[in-house]
């Protein structure tokens, strides 16, 4: 199963991140001074190779869209290094970009936004929305502009006639197609996505997580895949980071992370996933208290209050992201100590072939007499 | 294979309206959207009954008419209600009340919600009053249907806010909802629901909007506390996994109508109709066929204004059966072999 995705995957690495920060000020006061610091991105490391799908998960306030949004200079870091591999300028550290530099890079680089109805303009028409990049980059024009956008729409499954129609006309899974499209408009290589499901109905999520796939295939797309929901990501993925307050506290094959965690806040994320089984009904482990405030976090490791296995040690020091094999990286003191609960695989639904139409046909008629 | 609707015949004569086990029993109800662009046609005959003290979950993708149901047995739904009835029977007596009959604002209704039905919303951020703190929003409630005395109002406050799990009940009584995290919000709404130990908990949504974490802790709760008062929980929501881990029985519906309904087990393990297959398929499963294509169901729901001739699924059934399932609504049946399981489809009449 995975000798598939690994066609197209190498071991050059497209885009670095070394000690990413991004701190939001708090202004208080009538002179806006600032009395503080939101620590959203706290200084993460991790790396994306070409053609493969890096999850990025945690809870909502942990980070993970700060994170996507800083490293396409959406949101402009406090520090740290943003390598990414552009193929016709090189490696080049995007954090430190000027806005013209930028422009040349940017076609490499987009983004599918979470929400499908505020991510995209209700005054533009689906042609000029999915046009714009393109218009913006001065790739195309005229007839050869229209051409491009309609072969964009068929390759998401819109149809091409739709163009001149508003967003509003559309539901929820297409719209987000769209979004797709507007992202794939300049050949990218790398596609920050940003809660590309959460909005959708479950059969819709299906059919857009598909698409994603297909198209990482046959463009040779290389995904940073920010999520919520962990049996999509396992689905999606082939590495995944988790990360906890601003920081990945564990990064490892999808494998790996999701049947040997390493970290008790990914073994207690993983014990909460609602198992679509009823035979097996599962407890929580118990989490005390809340995620603690970015702008407020506690000393030591950001997990240790609520933690079961959280030692002195723990309390004073923070332990560093290290890699204990298999680039398996970690951020626990006692990573190598800790024997944690990954998931249990579910068993396949017995699921039963629909009956065939002609089949089917004697058993009705039988039925009816 | 018997017709239920022949099989409840005997029901609906009025000699035993609602079984001894039954809470609530909705018999065909019809429910309409009046807008300027025409009629939405929410509720088409849905009919179920909720045991005492089992957990019936209610899924289906939006739009499918699982909140109106829910609403309506609380009278708070805006729509108009067509035909059927809702009766409901409270905790050991023998009367049985027909809810669309009572008046949405007359006093017999008001006794009955949030005192015997009680709702728990999917948004904590917005149902809960900004401009009162936790605790007199809960003592609301008692002091409307359990006690005049307000000292023991609060302190059944505190105490029912200790048992959903709040560290400090004192203090979260005297807080406002802004001060409280998501997951103390949802905590707050399921002890402002239980506060008067209600006959039914409707419980629309309650950890859609959650983090995974908080999620698994207020499953828990419920469960807990579900086991503790006995109270019969309509569980709406549209993942599969809470249900998988919640409910006793569940009920699948596609728009405005239940297509298939059986035990939580043979929905997993048995499921009939192909919708409720499609949907089973369609959701990634932990260990399971990683990095091949999801089974996805094709097309979108149909636009609520239209209506579909026959079985409302057959323009995206994998299945349909030409000539028949697009234009013959299919009756709702029993499963061969089966006394509790059933299913709306062509294939199995």
């Amino acid at each position: 199963m995975d000798t598939a995705k690994k066609n197209g995957r190498s071991d050059e690495i497209l885009l670095e991140v070394r000690g990413l920060k991004k701190h939001f000020p708090i202004q208080s006061g009538f002179l806006r001074r600032v009395t503080g610091y939101v620590k959203a991105v706290d200084g993460i490391d991790f790396y994306i190779k070409k053609g493969e799908t890096l999850g990025l998960v945690g809870e909502s306030g942990c980070g993970k869209s700060t994170t996507g949004r800083t490293i396409l200079r959406i949101l402009d870091p406090t520090a740290g290094e943003v390598i990414f591999d552009d193929p016709n300028i090189g490696k080049v550290d995007l954090a430190k970009l000027n806005r013209a530099q930028l422009k040349r890079v940017r076609p490499n680089m987009q983004i599918i936004f979470q929400d499908p109805f505020s991510s995209l303009n209700p005054r533009l028409t689906v042609g000029q929305i999915v046009g714009e990049p393109l218009a913006i980059q001065k790739v195309a024009s005229g007839q050869a502009l229209k051409d491009r956008v309609a072969e964009l729409l068929q390759e998401v499954g819109i149809r091409p006639e739709n163009m001149t129609r508003y967003p509003h006309a559309f539901s929820g899974g297409q719209r987000q197609r769209i979004g797709i499209a507007r992202a794939l408009a300049l050949n990218p290589k790398l596609i920050v996505c940003d809660e590309p499901v959460s909005a959708l109905d479950v059969s819709i999520q299906a059919q857009v997580l598909n698409l994603l796939e297909e198209l990482q295939e046959k463009y040779d797309l290389t995904y940073l895949f920010v999520a919520h929901d962990l049996s999509v990501v396992e689905h999606i993925s082939d590495r995944v980071a988790v990360m906890y307050v601003g920081y990945i506290v564990e990064m490892a094959s999808t494998e790996q992370l999701y049947y040997h965690p390493k970290h008790p806040y990914t073994e207690a994320l993983l014990a909460a996933i609602p198992k679509p089984d009823p035979r097996k009904r599962t407890r929580p482990i118990k989490l005390p208290g809340d995620v603690p405030s970015p702008a407020n976090p506690p000393s030591g490791c950001y997990f240790h209050p609520r933690c079961r296995y959280a030692e002195e040690i723990c309390k004073v020091e923070r332990p560093p992201l290290r890699d204990i094999g298999g680039e398996h990286w970690v951020a626990c003191h006692f990573a190598e100590k800790l024997q944690l609960q990954g998931v249990t695989r579910l068993n396949e639904i017995p699921l039963i072939e629909l009956p065939r139409r002609q089949a089917l046909v004697p058993a009705t008629t039988a039925a009816t007499t | 294979m018997t017709n239920v609707a022949t099989g409840t015949g005997a029901a609906a004569t009025d000699t035993r309206i609602v079984s001894e086990d039954d809470v609530v029993r909705v018999e065909d109800l019809r429910l309409s959207f009046y807008t300027s662009l025409g009629v939405v046609r929410a509720l088409n005959g849905v009919s179920f009954n909720i045991p005492r003290g089992k957990v019936l979950g209610v899924v289906g993708e939006s739009g499918c008419g699982k909140s109106q149901t829910g609403l309506s047995i609380m009278q708070l739904t805006p729509g108009r209600i067509e035909s059927g009835r809702i009766l409901f029977r409270e905790f050991n007596t023998s009367e049985v009340i027909d809810i669309t009959k009572l008046e949405k604002n007359g006093p017999e209704m008001r006794k009955i919600r949030g005192n015997h039905i009680s709702m728990i919303f999917q948004e904590p951020m917005t149902s809960l009053n900004p401009c009162y703190t936790v605790g007199n929003q809960i003592e609301e409630a008692i002091l409307l249907h359990q006690t005049q005395d307000k000292t023991e109002a609060r302190r059944r406050a505190v105490d029912i806010l200790r048992k959903v799990g709040m560290p400090n009940p004192e203090r979260i009584a005297d807080s406002y909802p802004h001060q409280l995290s998501g997951g103390m919000r949802q905590r707050a709404m399921i002890a402002m629901a239980l506060s008067c130990t209600p006959t039914l908990l409707i419980a629309d949504e309650p950890t859609t909007a959650l983090d995974v974490t908080t999620e698994a802790q207020i499953l828990d709760l419920m469960r807990d506390l579900q086991n503790e008062i006995g109270t019969s929980i309509m569980f709406i929501t549209h993942n599969m996994g809470v249900v998988a881990q919640m409910c006793d029985e569940v009920a699948v519906m596609y728009l405005g109508r239940i297509i298939e309904r059986a035990a939580v087990d043979d929905i997993f393990y048995d499921p009939k109709h192909p919708y409720t297959i499609s949907l089973l398929r369609s959701i990634p499963r932990l260990g399971v066929a990683r990095g091949q294509k999801l089974e996805s169901i094709k097309g979108t729901v149909p636009d609520p204004y239209s209506t579909v001739p026959g079985c409302p699924f057959h323009p995206r059934c994998p299945a349909a059966i030409p000539g028949l399932c697009d234009t013959v609504m299919p009756d709702e049946t029993f499963v061969a072999g089966s006394r509790t399981h059933t299913v709306r489809c062509h294939l199995y009449t």
